[in-house]
């Protein structure tokens, strides 16, 4: 079970990097196209959905590096019996948060198929495609949250301090 | 209960949310979700999903995932190496000799960086131990590194300017000249610091141990050519307006991998490393302004940033009052909060009553950024200084200590930008296209 979610976080992780790549390649593709004169529709808008792909899908592996920000100076400071409460507690939160969120998530993608919603901009894709990253994404951090908030219950699991993720802003 | 109650329960909410540890981006998502509950008969999951599809997918955001893996690919060179080989030469005659190497190292590679504890890393990892060899003293030396690199959030290409450029929406390619010239300013407030403290302490300074030639410093300059053609790549393409903010971002990420590949640097394990360094940064900061978009949308439910515009409106205080309260509180508030999450939470609320000051977004943009590279080396909450207590060892307490002049330096220059606005506005006018 430990090693089939590790395995499903970290190919999310895969997966968000190679849209990250693809981010690039659309930016690339677009620039391109506009110095040797030929036209791509669209371009712009699949950029921004291979950056919202690579954002969401990531979720799940960055939180599992213990890199997603959060207000660790009371969690530090107190005795190892409120923290383990403070720990529960945030983790409850964010349980039922990314829940709600997965699952008003999943309904967008639904509506947009149900709808028929196209974009707007001049590649008119069927949403409903693009937002199932969203859907998938943040149901992989609900499923993370979940995970670590029966790990620390159980007592079994390891906080990260965030190492590596000093160097960012 | 009245709206005022409400709205003081909201703000007691977020910030028993932050302190207790929930990630920052699932609080202000939370918080918001309370507020349209309260405040609107919209169903607040449909909103909140739309919302945040919306910022994330947007396309002048797509800039943002683009410098932060340029920075992730830069890290992994040997560029910090090549910068204090080719500066060093130059610096023998200069009071504070090689401290110098902090000052003008920081300010090159902010200059291909976006974020500031990158900067300081980068740098920090050649200067550091190269300086402390030569016997110069480690509290100037990790000061004025703590300092010199929180210029990597005002030089562009910059993080926190995209962020701010989104949310206020202010053209972030003006938003990137319009930091070159504070940028500037700050690192020559910071490098006359040295110097006159060198002229004060000429003890404290190592004898130079060999002198070069001029031949020879220029021969030693080539080690620079290839960070000040990345750079001319990336803000010359923004500047002569031949590229928007996003694409001058690709051609950095194919240019840092250019470089990394002539200097041999660029493998397999390098790239995968880059690659997925950069996607978990820009997740990270993904949640955060998933969250903070969605509180946007309820702020406008709430009305709370047409009321406090109101009220600030109505205390009549210059906008010069504005801006010193403004300095104070975002001082304060970067005690506990990291820039990014700073700029997300409160521009939502602040924008209305800038505006209504009549200040320019434009010079208030840059503004915020020198305000949040202050918070950056102020404790307890100050990522330079948690960078620089990982590498150096030292309490993060004493390095604070030694990063108070720099931290004086930034206020006068909060200062000298509001006397003289055009340091900011003067390169942004010139610019081809708006």
């Amino acid at each position: 079970m430990r090693h089939t979610l590790d395995r499903l976080y970290n190919a999310a992780g895969v997966l968000a990097a190679l849209f990250l790549v693809g981010t690039l390649l659309m930016v690339v593709l677009g620039v391109t196209g506009r110095l040797l004169h030929f036209h791509v529709p669209g371009t712009d808008s699949y950029a921004g959905y291979c950056m919202a792909a690579a954002g969401f899908l990531a979720l799940a592996y960055t939180l599992q590096r213990g890199e997603h920000i959060r207000v660790t100076l009371l969690i530090e400071h107190l005795g190892p019996g409120v923290c383990r409460a403070l720990e529960l507690w945030s983790l409850g939160v964010a349980t039922v948060l990314s829940g709600a969120f997965a699952y008003y998530s999943i309904r967008l993608s639904f509506q947009s198929w149900d709808f028929n919603d196209i974009s707007t901009g001049n590649d008119a894709t069927p949403l409903w495609l693009p937002q199932l990253s969203m859907a998938f994404g943040v149901t992989i951090l609900f499923i993370a949250f979940v995970d670590n908030f029966v790990g620390e219950l159980k007592g079994q699991r390891i906080r990260k301090a965030p190492a590596e993720a000093m160097h960012n802003e | 209960m009245n709206e005022a109650l409400i709205t003081t329960l909201l703000v007691v909410a977020l910030f028993l949310l932050l302190g207790s540890g929930v990630w920052i981006g699932l609080a202000l998502a939370g918080v918001a979700w309370i507020g349209m509950e309260l405040f609107s008969s919209r169903p607040a999951g449909d909103a909140m999903a739309v919302t945040i599809w919306g910022s994330a997918s947007s396309w002048t955001l797509t800039a943002l995932p683009l410098f932060v893996w340029m920075g992730e690919i830069l890290f992994r060179t040997r560029l910090s190496e090549d910068m204090f080989r080719g500066l060093a030469p130059w610096l023998e005659r200069i009071p504070g000799r090689l401290l110098h190497t902090n000052i003008i190292g920081c300010t090159i590679f902010a200059a291909v960086s976006g974020s500031s504890a990158a900067t300081c890393a980068t740098i920090g990892k050649m200067t550091l131990p190269e300086l402390k060899r030569r016997g110069y003293p480690e509290d100037i030396t990790i000061g004025t590194l703590a300092g010199a690199g929180t210029l990597g959030l005002l030089i562009p290409p910059s993080i926190i300017m995209i962020v701010y450029g989104v949310t206020a929406d202010v053209s972030i390619a003006q938003l990137f000249i319009a930091g070159v010239l504070p940028g500037v300013l700050l690192a020559t407030l910071f490098s006359g610091y040295i110097v006159i403290w060198a002229l004060v302490h000429p003890d404290a300074i190592p004898k130079i141990v060999e002198r070069t030639t001029l031949l020879q410093k220029l021969h030693a300059s080539r080690h620079l050519l290839p960070v000040i053609m990345l750079i001319a790549l990336v803000l010359g393409s923004i500047y002569v307006g031949v590229a928007t903010a996003t694409e001058a971002a690709a051609f950095g990420v194919l240019g840092a991998l250019l470089l990394s590949w002539t200097q041999g640097s660029l493998n397999r394990a390098t790239l995968f490393s880059s690659l997925m360094g950069a996607t978990s940064l820009y997740c990270m900061i993904a949640l955060i302004l998933s969250g903070a978009a969605f509180l946007t949308l309820a702020m406008g439910y709430i009305g709370l940033p047409r009321h406090l515009a109101e009220w600030i409106g109505g205390l009549g205080l210059s906008p010069f009052v504005l801006i010193i309260a403004l300095t104070g509180f975002y001082t304060v508030l970067g005690c506990f909060l990291d820039g990014i999450s700073m700029v997300v939470l409160t521009m939502g609320v602040i924008l209305p009553t800038v505006e209504k000051a009549g200040i320019d977004l434009l010079w208030f943009g840059v503004f915020i950024v020198l305000v949040v590279e202050m918070a950056q080396i102020t404790p307890p909450v100050g990522f330079n200084l948690f960078v620089l207590q990982g590498m150096t060892g030292k309490q993060i307490t004493w390095i604070a200590r030694h990063t108070v002049p720099m931290f004086l330096l930034m206020a006068a220059a909060v200062l000298l930008i509001w006397f003289v606005p055009d340091i900011i506005t003067f390169l942004p006018r010139q610019m081809k296209i708006g």
